[in-house]
């Protein structure tokens, strides 16, 4: 008795969890082998062929190539960002500090369907009040369709999601910057040390840790980001701004070709799983030390 | 100086920040001859709450804040049942596994969406849930169940095992220990991850989108997320929604900011 107590315990949420998550990915591990209909699941087995399909697409690399930018480049911005926020926030005046921090938070807080409305509304060629800065100061001649045109849309999306994503690595960099020993200050103060040097000698390489956290989650978490990229602009104009899991939708319930949209999802599992175990190999080696 | 220098900085970045906000909340506002010229400008002498009476007249937002209320208030409830059972074995036992199962949770936490999204469409509709809020729930639990069991775990460990041993000897069972001992005083943890579990089930799109398609399951955000592209003139109704679904979270989160500082007094107080 005393002992099946916490699997009594355990039972409900990882049967639950099983069916509905893990149960699925099995499943879908399967489908990508078969040949696939939405309708009546898999028909026959067609061994790597669902594969070899979406590896020979065209529209699949240029997808990888943008998720790939998107995810990175996006998440160092928004690190970058965040630790400027952060370094702001922790010179401290007072309860100021504080309803700022709550500011700078809000694009974190709200909806990232909200995030990304916002954004294409503040875009919009002819009615939003960014073309309308840009050409009152004579910085463009006339309105950019920013979010139409296949050479900014990608852009535009990107920069709404480091928008979404900055505030968190905020929070994170100011935890880490509160946590450096005011010691390490004192003493290059002491050796006369401008405030740059201290920077770059003391509080980055104190951050070294919640970096490389920020850092994998940011990627894994924009790698998996469907919401921005679907809401400002379904992957258009023409593919441009398309990434891997609006791809992964556009196979299966645009195009209706399940067995592709298995496979691709299957490779997008395979790559995420790559990210988290590093991911997990960061965190745990920090406790050891 | 420096100070003044500091805060006028501080309120440039935060009107930078909230500018995407800002336009959207006064278009919110705006009667739709005013949305709809070119030049575009901040202010119109013709501001009303007209918009935002519209949305729930013409366009379904009364239907999708029900179905959104429905679906986020029963998957906090679910998610939290079973997940402080959980929490609550792994903060307090030992047993084969354990490393192993809450290893699985973490990385299931990162698992893409996509890569479940269409065995779990063909369950739900062979359950003959697809389109209704139930399946919404049952989807929306699962999805936020890993999350909440490692902050509740986090929560239980930090109950000191003092309390919960004189309960024991008092003759409680374990389980009745969690329920008059540790529930009570995990409290504050509780409803920061209740309002954590809302949230996440409050703003989620992916799922609520491919698991529904008419307006007796369809959740606010996937309102929003669909009439971007289907009704693009209607650009005032639509920022009127956005304005107050952002609400909640806001609400929320000053909350849970609030109920964290608690629960750590609470937790320094024992």
């Amino acid at each position: 008795m005393k002992r099946s107590t916490p699997y009594l315990l355990l039972a409900p949420a990882l049967l639950f969890t099983g069916f509905i998550l893990l149960f699925p990915l099995v499943q879908n591990l399967l489908n990508s082998l078969m040949h696939m209909t939405l309708g009546r699941g898999g028909t026959s087995w067609s061994g790597l062929e669902n594969y070899s399909r979406v590896l020979s697409d065209g529209l699949f690399w240029l997808a990888f190539r943008n998720t790939v930018a998107y995810a990175v480049a996006g998440t160092v911005a928004a690190l970058l960002l965040g630790l400027g926020f952060a370094v702001v926030l922790n010179a401290r005046i007072g309860k100021f500090t504080d309803i700022m921090a709550f500011f700078y938070s809000i694009p974190w807080v709200v909806s990232p369907v909200v995030a990304g409305f916002a954004w294409k509304w503040l875009l919009n060629d002819s009615f939003g009040i960014f073309n309308e800065w840009l050409t009152s100061w004579g910085i463009v001649r006339e309105d950019v369709n920013w979010l139409g045109d296949p050479r900014t849309a990608l852009l535009c999306v990107a920069v709404a999601r480091i928008w979404q994503f900055y505030p968190f690595a905020m929070v994170m960099f100011l935890a880490g910057l509160q946590c450096i020993p005011q010691e390490q200050y004192e003493a290059a103060e002491v050796d006369g040390a401008t405030a740059l040097r201290k920077f770059f000698h003391i509080t980055i390489p104190n951050l070294r840790y919640v970096t490389a956290v920020l850092l994998l989650l940011g990627v894994i978490w924009s790698f998996n980001d469907f919401n921005m990229v679907f809401v400002m602009t379904r992957g258009g104009p023409i593919n441009s701004s398309m990434v891997l899991p609006v791809l992964v939708r556009e196979y299966s319930f645009v195009y209706f070709d399940v067995g592709k949209g298995s496979a691709l999802s299957i490779l997008v599992f395979a790559m995420l799983f790559l990210l988290s175990f590093l991911y997990l190999r960061v965190l745990t080696r920090s406790d050891a030390a | 100086m420096k100070k003044t220098a500091l805060i006028v900085l501080m309120l440039v970045l935060a009107s930078l920040v909230l500018l995407p906000f800002l336009w959207t909340t006064a278009t919110s506002f705006k009667p739709l001859t005013e949305v709809n010229k070119h030049p575009p400008e901040w202010f119109s002498p013709n501001m009303s709450f007209e918009p935002y009476r519209d949305m729930f007249f013409y366009l379904p937002f009364s239907d999708y804040t029900a179905n959104s209320l429905v679906v986020a208030g029963a998957a906090t409830v679910l998610t939290l049942v079973m997940g402080s059972l959980a929490g609550f074995a792994f903060a307090r036992f030992t047993f084969p596994g354990k490393r192993l199962v809450l290893l699985v949770l973490l990385l299931s936490q990162m698992l893409p969406g996509a890569s479940v999204i269409i065995p779990l469409f063909q369950l739900v509709t062979a359950a003959g849930l697809y389109d209704t809020l139930v399946g919404l729930i049952l989807v929306h639990t699962a999805i936020m169940l890993p999350f909440v069991i490692w902050l509740l775990y986090g929560f239980f460990s930090g109950i000191p095992r003092e309390v919960e041993d004189a309960a024991l000897i008092d003759g409680c069972s374990r389980v009745s220990a969690l329920w008059r001992v540790i529930l009570p005083l995990a409290l504050p943890g509780l409803g920061a991850t209740a309002l954590f579990a809302f949230l996440g089930s409050w703003n989620e799109f992916f799922f609520s989108l491919l698991l529904t398609t008419s307006d007796t399951a369809r959740t606010i955000p996937v309102g929003i997320g669909l009439f971007v592209g289907e009704y693009q003139d209607v650009w005032n109704q639509m920022s009127a929604a956005a304005v107050l679904f952002s609400i909640p979270p806001l609400l929320l989160f000053l909350l849970v900011r609030k109920t964290f500082v608690k629960g750590l007094a609470a937790g320094a107080l024992q």
